[in-house]
């Protein structure tokens, strides 16, 4: 598959500048991580994408659906061989202190960003995607990042180093196109632990177990997707009566389902084989909404 | 010491939302060395071994620095910094210390010495900031907020490699400095950090000190290159008159980064000013 092109935070735009910042406030995320920069490739999917998921995405609904496909994968992995890759590379204390940042991070973002996949994923094949709810009835969550969540730091996605580049390779050949993960670019900057990581994680990938984890992870994604409390307008036919190219936009969606269970699972493994890391990090408070604007609301 | 070696060396605190890194390196009397912009807690890498042999060297990473918090939400001017550096003094239990400020870091020293004084013990600044001879031209550009959108890491990297090998160093600095001092911020994090540490260097934060220098009453040593091309030496010349008491050493053949043109001479006269006899060899370059 060719590589699709990302629009980075600096590139961005217009409506795609507008929805990367929605993004981070209601994912409430301190960057916009590769699957979603992939997608903003097709702006005027992309603008189409967030405007039928955004009522979703800013409800309390959407954070417990996303916390319980984390639970899953963590649970899975918890009957694993433990990893040992944190003990087995010397980091300072402040290293890791980053590093579990990272983990944090990601461990925040990356069931969330499963899940929109899915329900795009749904949608683009005329599956039918969330209850259909009526949009504001059910709790939303406070928008922005929280205040403790590490930045999203990444290495280029070509770095200099030749044996990060071959890492790098080595990862995207073994997780699936269609693009270095974000989360595999922020622990480069501790390559000795990334490298550490992946050759403990990546044997796993060949399992057969691991292969029907993964497929398990996907089907329970796309339950939670279904069951969102308002349902998710986006069909090919739509994508294509905007002008962007349906089956490429497509093509990526089915890229990103497809691996973004292996990435939630590999995260997993990462997450238990470190100490202290949050199971259930940055919970979001429930929007407050003032007074008058209820009242205007209702009026 | 290259800088990844330093940064293994570097434990963290949290300090409320954010957290802060820092080197901890041997005992006795503390001594807390503050780096400027465009670097991090790595500039003082050669000068902190030679001290640490008779003292407790500190050496954090500002806010939005090297390894501390740069995250793209806080103030980083040199009056918050000293807030932040007073709490981790706390959080370390560290009561007072000899405090040695480069650049933007001198600048923090002072408003330690200023406005916390029972933290300073005494005072040194190198090629400080100070009243208005900053920020320099380069660094006012870099902190227009366009910059975020206009400039590419990578080219913020080497504008500021090139920036510091040709005005930072009266002789060719060892292999891997410049590229160690700017490590943190060769990502585009690391770039949005020192953009807004750089729209956060204020004249006025030193210049509200101006009147208040001559209440100082800790020793004061004040060293700078006689070269410095982004800090003119009559600054510090204009510190030592305004200091009562302040020693002023004007070091030769050295730019900007003094600590690593005159590591020796750097050395040598902080062990003098810190009153003890500096040891037969202290590991830095004469």
């Amino acid at each position: 598959m060719a590589l699709t092109r990302q629009v980075s935070k600096r590139e961005a735009e217009g409506e795609v500048e507008r929805i990367y910042h929605e993004l981070q406030q209601t994912l409430r995320v301190t960057g916009v991580d590769v699957s979603l920069r992939m997608w903003a490739a097709f702006p005027r999917f992309f603008e189409a994408m967030w405007e039928t998921l955004l009522p979703n995405v800013e409800t309390r609904a959407f954070e417990k659906a996303a916390d319980n496909l984390r639970d899953e994968a963590l649970e899975v992995a918890a009957d694993w061989e433990p990893l040992g890759a944190w003990d087995a590379v010397t980091l300072g204390a402040s290293q890791r202190f980053h590093v579990k940042g990272v983990l944090e991070l990601y461990g925040a973002l990356q069931p969330k960003v499963l899940l929109m996949a899915s329900a795009v994923r749904l949608a683009l094949t005329d599956e039918p995607v969330g209850l259909k709810g009526v949009p504001g009835t059910v709790e939303r969550l406070e928008r922005g990042v929280p205040p403790r969540m590490a930045a999203m730091e990444w290495v280029p996605d070509r770095p200099d180093d030749p044996r990060l580049r071959a890492l790098f390779s080595d990862v995207v050949k073994s997780v699936g196109p269609p693009a270095v993960p974000g989360e595999f670019r922020a622990l480069a900057l501790w390559p000795e632990y990334l490298e550490a990581a992946w050759r403990r994680l990546k044997p796993k990938l060949r399992e057969d177990e691991f292969t029907q984890e993964v497929e398990s992870l996907r089907q329970s994604a796309r339950r939670q997707a279904r069951a969102l409390p308002y349902e998710v307008v986006l069909s090919r036919e739509r994508v294509h009566a905007l002008g962007e190219d349906a089956a490429a936009v497509f093509r990526v969606t089915d890229a990103l389902e497809r691996r973004l269970p292996v990435l939630l699972l590999n995260l997993a493994q990462l997450m238990l084989d470190a100490p202290e890391v949050e199971r259930h990090p940055f919970p979001g408070a429930t929007r407050r909404v003032p007074a008058w604007a209820a009242e205007e609301a209702l009026r | 010491m290259n800088w990844r070696d330093w940064q293994a060396r570097q434990a963290v605190v949290e300090l409320g939302d954010r957290f802060l890194s820092y080197v901890d390196l041997g005992e006795g009397r503390p001594v807390v060395l503050l780096h400027g912009i465009p670097t991090w807690g790595f500039l003082w890498s050669g000068l902190a071994p030679a001290l640490a042999l008779k003292h407790r060297v500190l050496v954090p990473d500002l806010l939005g620095y090297g390894y501390s918090d740069r995250r793209d939400a806080f103030d980083r001017s040199v009056a918050r910094q000293a807030e932040a550096v007073d709490a981790w003094m706390d959080r370390l239990g560290v009561k007072d210390a000899v405090v040695v400020g480069h650049d933007v870091g001198g600048g923090v020293a002072l408003h330690l010495a200023v406005r916390f004084p029972q933290r300073v013990d005494r005072l040194c600044l190198m090629d400080s900031v100070c009243y208005d001879a900053w920020p320099g031209e380069l660094m006012i550009q870099l902190g227009h907020h366009g910059v975020v959108k206009k400039l590419s890491a990578e080219a913020v990297y080497r504008l500021l490699k090139v920036a510091a090998k040709r005005g930072g160093f009266a002789k060719a600095p060892p292999d891997g400095l410049v590229e160690g001092l700017l490590a943190p911020y060769a990502t585009e994090v690391g770039k949005v950090s020192l953009v807004r540490n750089a729209v956060a260097l204020n004249t006025n934060h030193t210049q509200e000190l101006a009147p208040r220098l001559g209440q100082l009453s800790v020793p004061v040593l004040i060293l700078w290159g006689e070269d410095d091309a982004f800090l003119s030496s009559k600054y510090g010349e204009r510190l030592a008159w305004d200091i009562p008491g302040a020693k002023y050493v004007k070091v030769p053949d050295a730019r900007h980064f003094v600590m690593w043109d005159a590591p020796h001479v750097v050395a040598t006269e902080l062990y003098r000013f810190l009153g003890v006899e500096a040891p037969e060899e202290t590991g830095v370059a004469r």
